[in-house]
């Protein structure tokens, strides 16, 4: 009976959560995403929660059918009624299920999304990316397009500023060292490369160069969605908190447009 | 404080209080290493406070702080066969001083960890008050934020977390639970506990030599080109560490050793186990990171280049979290180890699958020598996420053991819901959140997404507060009549108990939202869009405060001022309900004879001890 009672409360409140997450959570977003990795991290997030929200449940309703059902009605020490220690069917499911669930989670999502990753960083993936080389120091982000003959780009306030076109795969080239005082060893320490809407982070470390891939999926910006920032995740000293920079994600002749004014800008200024 | 007086057989004689004595040993220790070290050193002009120096007169300082407080008589005196003038008092003076009877060491260091959470708790508050808005308004500069979450975190892993259950609760109660007398390096232990005030106090204060700002992990090259202060938290923490060195290798041996006859593996209680299986990783793994520190002090002293780009920058890293992730369970198998050593005795209820539990506390202390680098998904090449995430999962397989004997021994149980029980229950419910958003961050996608926010911030604030803290607080109240021979209030424990569940559930339940809507850790500011949720989670984290010092108070006045408890209150199996409360010096005026486990309950379950009639307090 207490079975019966537990099992159906246990699916009703299943379907309940599973409803409430696929009709407003999974589509409202966890968070903002707007990239092709973004869309890795979210599924395998949707998956996960989807699939973990009867295990969830069935522990947390437990707890609750315990209190309710099973508690003593007195402080005193009696014996319980129904004395057990072994229940072959209970502790035979509970340990096939909980190898079989960790052992699919690890192929779906973790082992299928990680060859999606990585398919898309071999270098026969890379054809006629936007490079842009980041450069962390402390406390600032730099960011240079060699491909267009760009050292450090800025926008009108003087701030460094990150603009990439949607739809094209970006290239981008992470370091860690100060181009102001390249003579001090200690003088690079970790960053982190996090753009929050970008749904992947990157620390960036001195004496290692690495490299990650994003094609953005739409047009956004800093003013648009405030994940659309560059934002500093490793603590890397006092400047830490405020090492972010906007970015504008634009469309292919807006990217051109602002490339012509920042060549201007910086033959302008000598650089 | 007053001048000590203790008797000894034929006289009193005067001596100063220890821990004053303690301080002064300790202030011209230091002194006089930093002056030599000054006076020896080459180069002409230096200043006379030096990180050499302090570093040397550090060291002193600690060592003369231990001999004041007593290792001088207890430990150094006799080494010389020279007997000292006075003994160990026997009046509540004992718990101010090196003491060797392991429940005085239990209580010292519950007193210590106590303290310690009270204190890196209130400097968690101060957090929490600048988070309140999104602009700097109460710390002025953000290095003082950052050396406050530095000491904050510090302090609470190395003195409450891996403290409290091993050498708190653990030093208290294992000797009593295998029916031992004594523990087997009872001196060594109690030299122990005192390194946790020296630790937590050289944390404290580092600030003092200049505010440091890379947080518990101490991560380079950032350590080296931070103020001094750093090496405060080198020193604070190696003191810290050797203290639960310490405690694992007494217990162990204790446990090894000083079984009463019977107390068979088969039969060891679930406490001992858990503590078993922790002191192991402790022995495996402290010596690692102190090994580690004392490295990071050395490439800052020298200077050796060992961890900056000319040397290598993730091999600090790697070694930081090949003992960091064993620590954290170092932090919890205790705390799976007494739900499942209190709800049989709450529920009266025979444990389910008790072999299953122990071999999932033994599972989890080997695996999580193989995980350490899902802390640095952002760090490593393609090819290492496979095994590293594969580890991480599987880890969940031996940890839901706990749950499932849980859950056996709860189903068709009586289940008293008494505080500890009702704790007990909460910290399950708490754990069960830590560890699924754990599978989550397991997942290398979402982890690069996740990592360094704050969803991981209130991901292992559930497992320790959640899962760790709760239980110790419910521990408390279950050993409380042990211990004091006193109860506390039932309307009040539970009544306080509801209130940190609330208070606790919105903050961090909050603090996942704002990690997954952007905010990175270590920032006093953050992006006006987050300060909403941030509010609510500083009120309620204010309110969690509240709610642990008034659960301080309450367990400190029943502790003093509660009602006589009955001898066996809850009608526990184990040993420790054998003996009077608080029992006597030596525990069991005779040794127990165990001839069965101790979970089965029921009409047809047998007498557990062969001798009951010659220990003392009766069974109920
Ligand atoms: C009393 C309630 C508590 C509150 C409100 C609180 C709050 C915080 C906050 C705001 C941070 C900074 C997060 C960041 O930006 O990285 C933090 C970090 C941390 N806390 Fe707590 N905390 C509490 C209790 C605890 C306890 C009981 C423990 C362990 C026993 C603990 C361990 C840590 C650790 C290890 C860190 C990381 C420090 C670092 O990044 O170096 N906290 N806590
Ligand atoms: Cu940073
Ligand atoms: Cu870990």
């Amino acid at each position: 009976m207490d079975l019966v009672v537990f099992g159906i409360v246990w699916i009703i409140i299943t379907a309940v959560a599973e409803w409430l997450m696929h009709h407003y959570v999974g589509h409202n977003s966890m968070y903002f995403l707007l990239s092709n990795q973004g869309n890795i991290t979210l599924h395998a997030f949707n998956f996960l929660t989807t699939m973990l929200i009867p295990v969830f449940l069935f522990v947390i309703w437990f707890l609750v059918f315990s209190a309710i059902r099973f508690h003593a009605n007195s402080p005193e020490a009696k014996q319980s009624r129904h004395q057990f220690t072994k229940n072959g069917l209970f502790t035979g499911v509970w340990i096939t299920a909980s190898i079989a669930v960790n052992l699919l989670f690890w192929l779906h999502p973790t082992a299928a999304d990680l060859e999606q990753m990585f398919a898309s960083q071999l270098p026969s993936a890379q054809r006629n990316d936007l490079v842009v080389d980041v450069t962390a120091r402390q406390w600032e982000w730099i960011f240079s397009y060699p491909q267009y003959h760009l050292t450090q780009t800025v926008n009108a306030a003087g701030q460094d500023e990150l603009v990439i076109p949607a739809h094209k795969k970006v290239q981008f080239v992470l370091r860690s060292y100060d181009p102001f005082h390249t003579y001090d060893v200690e003088a690079g320490v970790i960053h982190s490369f996090w753009v929050p809407a970008f749904g992947i982070k990157e620390d960036v470390i001195p004496g290692e160069t690495r490299y990650e891939y994003i094609v953005a999926n739409r047009t956004a910006s800093y003013q648009t969605n405030p994940e659309v920032r560059v934002q500093c995740a490793e603590v890397c000293g006092p400047g830490h908190p405020w090492m972010e920079a906007p970015i504008r994600i634009v469309t292919a002749s807006q990217f051109h447009a602002w490339v012509a004014k920042q060549q201007k800008m910086e033959a302008a200024s000598g650089a | 404080m007053a001048q000590n007086v203790v008797a000894t057989n034929t006289h009193k004689v005067r001596v100063m209080p220890p821990m004053l004595r303690g301080f002064l040993w300790a202030g011209i220790a230091f002194l006089l290493l930093n002056s030599i070290t000054a006076a020896i050193r080459p180069d002409v002009g230096h200043p006379f406070f030096t990180e050499v120096s302090i570093t040397i007169g550090w060291v002193g300082a600690v060592i003369g702080w231990l001999l004041g407080v007593g290792a001088y008589e207890g430990m150094v005196l006799p080494l010389f066969g020279v007997t000292p003038r006075v003994g160990e008092a026997t009046d509540w003076r004992r718990y101010f001083a090196f003491a060797t009877d392991h429940k005085v060491v239990g209580i010292q260091y519950l007193t210590s960890s106590g303290c310690a959470f009270i204190l890196a708790g209130g400097i968690a508050m101060t957090m929490r008050i600048e988070l309140a808005s999104s602009t700097m308004y109460f710390f002025h500069y953000s290095d003082q934020y950052l050396s406050a979450v530095g000491v904050h975190g510090a302090i609470m892993m190395f003195s409450v977390a891996t403290v409290a259950l091993v050498g708190g609760l653990g030093n208290y109660m294992v000797p009593l639970m295998i029916g031992a007398k004594t523990s087997v390096f009872s001196k060594l232990s109690g030299l122990g506990q005192w390194l946790i005030p020296a630790g937590v106090l050289t944390l404290a204060f580092s600030p003092i030599l200049g505010y440091w700002t890379t947080g518990w992990r101490g991560y380079e090259p950032l350590g080296s080109q931070d103020a001094s202060g750093i090496i405060f938290y080198y020193l604070g923490v190696a003191a810290l560490t050797m203290s639960s060195v310490i405690v694992s290798l007494n217990l162990v041996v204790t446990i090894v050793f000083n079984r009463a006859p019977g107390v068979t593996w088969a039969r060891l209680p679930m406490f001992v186990w858990g503590i078993l299986t922790v002191s192991i990783l402790n022995l495996i793994w402290l010596p690692e990171i102190q090994m580690t520190f004392i490295l990071q002090l050395l490439d800052r002293l020298v200077p050796l280049n060992l961890f900056n780009a000319a040397g290598s920058v993730l091999t600090q890293l790697e070694l930081f979290w090949l003992f960091g992730h064993p620590e954290v369970y170092i932090v919890v198998v205790p705390a799976f180890a007494l739900w499942n050593e209190i709800i049989p005795v709450m529920a009266q209820k025979s444990l389910f699958a008790r072999s299953w539990a122990v071999i999932g506390l033994i599972f989890v202390m080997m695996l999580s020598g193989l995980v350490w680098a899902h802390h640095m998904f952002t760090n490593m090449r393609n090819s290492e996420m496979f095994p590293f995430s594969f580890f991480t999962e599987m880890i969940s397989i031996p940890t839901g053991f706990a749950f499932m004997a849980a859950i056996g021994t709860l189903w068709k149980s009586r289940y008293r819901l008494t505080t500890p029980g009702l704790l007990i229950l909460m910290s399950i419910f708490n754990f069960l959140h830590g560890g699924v958003t754990g599978v989550f961050l397991a997942d290398p996608p979402v982890n690069l997404q996740v990592h360094d926010t704050m969803f991981v911030v209130a991901h292992f604030h559930y497992t320790i507060i959640g899962g760790m803290v709760f239980s110790w607080i419910a521990a408390m109240y279950y050993w409380l009549p042990k211990m004091s021979g006193r109860m506390y209030n039932e309307f009040w424990g539970k009544f306080l108990s509801i209130w940190i569940f609330i208070a606790f559930n919105t903050a961090f339940s909050t603090m996942f939202l704002v990690g997954l809507e952007g905010m990175n850790r270590w920032v006093p500011t953050y992006p006006p869009y987050l300060h909403p949720l941030n509010l609510i989670i500083s009120i309620a984290a204010w309110t969690l405060g509240v709610g642990f010092v008034l659960h301080a108070v309450h367990i400190v006045w029943a502790w003093k001022k509660g009602p006589r408890a009955p001898e066996n209150p809850w009608n526990g199996h184990t040993l420790e309900w054998l003996t009077s409360s608080p029992p006597p010096q030596h525990n069991f005026d005779v040794t127990p004879e165990v001839i069965d486990g101790f979970y089965n309950y029921g009409d047809d379950a047998d007498p557990i001890v062969a001798n009951l009639s010659e220990l003392k307090p009766k069974q109920t």
